[in-house]
């Protein structure tokens, strides 16, 4: 049986540096299917689809909610054609009553597990119209090694450098942050995996970079340093959400192969600034995450903080407006108090400004964004920032001989297209 | 001047893994970057820290990149003239 498992394109923001990743979901979930099923994977991001080829099911992966809208059009197009079409993933679980609309089934949860009664439902035309898994979630224990065999690899290459490639080491998050759905999603309880079934995947990707793409690694000290320590010998090298702000967890992660970290930088007091200092003297670099138009941000705090972000020396900076995701607090809160003003979900691409903050109009919040990457990007452009980081983990990977040279058959090519 | 041009060929086929090119392929006078080589502003970041370890000469900024790989014998002269004295 043919299944084509498709992940929607989106628009990237406007202001960051065009570059795609291979997907996490998609792999992850195509590690629980049924050996009898054959997956065709095709990223909408880096290929066409091909409505005209065959496919038995078609499942759709969607990740973002700036996925949604796409994803409801090309399961038009495979339904009107008689195809079975069934969703999944992050944004299916934020969306599911308007993906329902458009869907012969949605699955709602982690797949490890359930593909198994899924697909034979199917088999016997008697597909459920909902799998809701959500508050029932498999053992961790039963997560395996992602089906990185459906890519095309050479789809995430740019000029002969293979992008990082996604891998997870747990699940959930005991954290509820006001803009973040993970709490909904994953439950509140924070999921390790056993260390060695993790270690083992890392190992087994053929891949010197990696994203570890856990929500936070910093959620239980011990099973983190058994984590790094076990990764040692791998010499992998890889950027991660934050790390836990303990010494000897920051200078096991160096030993690691922490290569930079996305840390959320929300304020500018001494405790970030120390943060940041922390990470840079273990030899991590840092990508803040800044998100403009809180209740409590001014235009004054928003120049201060971008003032503060130069004065402590991140390595790089992504800026984004707050975008009120479904099933978050900050969706709650704007909407009970009726501040969103558009539910057009093409425009939460988080560099929109899709409600009314609290001390300025959404038009000068959208100036305020522009004003950000300016300044921040205005005596060191964003390419130099990130050939900067890059040569920092080529000199690692030299020093500790994991570097592998760029593919020279690619150096003409970014993501499957030619460039000059 | 010519032992050192000779050098940094190796050096460069070296350092990035060019292996169907040979030292006589690199004309020291032409364009290092975005010649025939196929060499790219990519490979200049591993040249650049090549220069530095093995030459101790920093090339930090993209202007005077563009000046010192305008060709192989600039950049000889460049890492010549701005070695430091051992």
């Amino acid at each position: 049986m043919k299944f084509k498992l498709i992940y929607p394109r989106w628009s990237k923001m406007a202001r960051q540096t065009e570059f795609h990743l291979p997907p996490h979901g998609p792999v992850v979930f195509a590690a629980a299917l049924p050996e009898d099923v054959e997956v065709e994977f095709i990223d909408e991001n880096v290929e066409p689809i091909d409505f005209e080829g065959s496919a038995d099911f078609v499942g759709i992966s969607m990740m973002l909610t700036i996925q949604v809208k796409r994803g409801l059009a090309i399961a038009d197009i495979y339904r009107k054609k008689g195809v079975k079409v069934i969703f999944g993933g992050i944004a299916t679980m934020l969306h599911a009553e308007e993906v329902m609309q458009h869907a012969d089934a949605v699955f709602l949860g982690e797949a490890e597990g359930r593909m198994t009664e899924v697909f034979n439902d199917f088999k016997n035309n008697r597909l459920r119209k909902v799998y809701d898994y959500l508050n029932e979630q498999p053992p961790i224990e039963s997560v395996g090694t992602a089906r990185r065999d459906i890519l095309n690899r050479d789809l995430y290459n740019y000029k002969g450098i293979q992008m990082v490639d996604l891998v997870h080491a747990s699940r959930g998050c005991r954290f509820n942050c006001y803009p973040c759905a993970v709490a909904y999603l994953g439950g509140r309880k924070f999921r390790p995996r056993p260390i060695d079934k993790a270690i083992a995947e890392m190992a087994s990707i053929d891949n010197n970079r990696l994203f570890i793409v856990d929500n936070s690694l910093a959620q239980d000290t011990q099973w983190e340093m058994d984590l790094f320590a076990e990764m040692i010998p791998l010499k992998k090298k890889w950027c991660s959400h934050p790390i836990e702000d303990n010494p000897k967890v920051l200078d096991l992660a160096a030993q690691a192969g922490a290569w930079y970290v996305y840390q959320a930088v929300f304020d500018t007091s001494q405790y970030i600034r120390d943060r940041i200092k922390r990470y840079h003297d273990h030899g991590i670099g840092v990508e803040g995450t800044i998100l403009l138009g809180l209740d409590t941000h001014t235009e004054d705090f928003i120049k201060e903080l971008i003032d503060f972000l130069l004065e402590i020396e991140l390595d790089l900076a992504e800026f984004t407006v707050l975008t009120p995701f479904p099933h978050t607090r900050a969706f709650e809160q704007l909407q009970a108090e009726d501040r969103i003003f558009t539910y057009d979900w093409d425009k939460y691409t988080a560099d929109q400004v899709v409600f009314h903050p609290k001390h300025m109009s959404s038009e000068r919040l959208d100036e305020l964004l522009s004003y950000a990457w300016d300044t921040f990007y205005k005596n060191e452009s964003q390419q130099m920032k990130m050939s900067r980081l890059y040569q920092k983990v080529i000199a690692r990977e030299k020093a500790d001989n994991s570097y592998t040279p760029r593919k020279r058959e690619l150096v003409r090519q970014a993501f499957g297209q030619k460039v000059r | 001047m010519k032992n050192f041009i000779t050098e940094l060929k190796e050096k460069i086929i070296e350092t990035l893994y060019l292996e169907d090119v040979q030292k006589d392929d690199i004309d020291a006078d032409a364009p290092l970057v975005g010649g025939d080589l196929g060499i790219d502003s990519i490979d200049v970041l591993e040249l650049v820290m090549m220069i530095e370890n093995d030459y101790g000469v920093i090339i930090d900024n993209k202007e005077l990149g563009e000046k010192v790989f305008s060709s192989l014998r600039a950049l000889a002269e460049y890492i010549e003239a701005n070695r430091p004295q051992s």
